[in-house]
């Protein structure tokens, strides 16, 4: 599922099958020689994360994505978001980034952090089988935490 | 004087009413657009897209098949990537949809192995036969769609989805 208004709407009814949440962490970086890079891992984490939407739809919910620069301080934003999706009656919430500084400063959230690959010149194909591999990392680790691991 | 001669009046609403025409022509245009769109919409994505597999390597096994169309969303065009199960019933190609019945997450064909010769869902371990067929007790409450299938030049031609015509 996706935050949108059709989605939640399903959500609403079915709220013991769709249990977990998905929300993208984006850095945005407009230094010369940062804003290359932060667009091109914005845009690879919003393939992926559109990715294991579709293999997860029925289960997942992927909301907007956070997006912050470096002076904010992200991590007081982000335990706000966990208490909201908390109270909104979701029960495994992972935080999906490409962003290293997130996977020593929030030992208490669940991130799972990827390395970005840059998509932007692949053709759909190779850009497929790419996210695909991706999606292989990504999903035991799901699957350890709906396990109760 | 002749009676043809167009007097200020008639010189003025001529044009006054032209005028106004464009302007409502402009005005009706976009909200046609608004309304033939959608019907324009469903055209593309309802014609048959070519994938890469061939007719002849197909087996009783099923096989993903990934196919690629441009989606057109308001202003924003994009690629997108659906995938469907193919094998062969005899010499009949059987292409089915992977969108689990129950809430929309991707089956596969032997996701668990536990259970051979089904389609497995990930999400909340729905189950269907090779036929598509939702095996009772499991959350599916119907049997996965088919895409309609052509061929051509021996390659797999692949449609908009019907509802199961096997089960
Ligand atoms: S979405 Fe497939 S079993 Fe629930």
């Amino acid at each position: 599922m996706f935050w949108i208004g059709k989605d939640v709407d399903v959500f609403l009814t079915q709220k013991e099958f769709i249990d977990t949440a998905i929300v993208p962490l984006a850095v945005m970086d407009g230094s010369p020689i940062g804003m290359k890079q932060s667009a091109s891992a914005a845009e690879f984490l919003m393939s992926l994360t559109a990715f294991v939407e579709q293999q997860f739809k029925g289960r997942i919910m992927v909301t907007p994505p956070f997006t912050y620069t470096n002076s904010m301080p992200k991590k007081n934003f982000i335990e706000a978001i966990d208490d909201e999706l908390k109270s909104a009656g979701f029960k495994y919430i992972f935080y999906m980034t490409s962003d290293h500084s997130w996977t020593s400063e929030t030992p208490e959230l669940t991130v799972l952090w990827l390395p970005s690959i840059p998509l932007g010149d692949m053709d759909q194909s190779v850009k497929q089988s790419v996210l695909s591999d991706q999606l292989r990392q990504v999903v035991p680790m799901l699957s350890a935490k709906w396990a109760g691991q | 004087m002749s009676n043809n001669r167009v007097t200020r009046r008639q010189f003025l609403n001529y044009t006054l009413t032209g005028v106004g025409g464009f302007m409502a022509a402009g005005m009706l245009m976009p909200m046609v657009r608004f309304a033939v769109d959608p019907v324009l919409q469903k055209k593309e994505g309802g014609d048959f897209i070519l994938t890469k597999q061939k007719i002849s390597e197909l087996t009783e096994v099923p096989v993903k098949v990934d196919f690629t169309f441009e989606q057109v969303d308001a202003w924003y065009k994009s690629n997108v990537t659906n995938t469907a199960w193919v094998y062969k019933e005899g010499e009949e190609v059987i292409a089915l949809s992977p969108v689990c019945k129950h809430l929309g997450c991707t089956v596969n064909w032997e996701g668990d192995p536990e259970h051979k010769n089904q389609f497995f869902c990930p999400c909340h371990a729905g189950r269907y036969e090779k036929n598509g067929d939702n095996i009772k007790g499991t959350p599916p409450l119907g049997p996965l769609d088919e895409f309609e299938v052509k061929e051509k030049d021996g390659l797999l031609m692949i449609g908009n989805t019907r509802a199961n015509t096997l089960v």
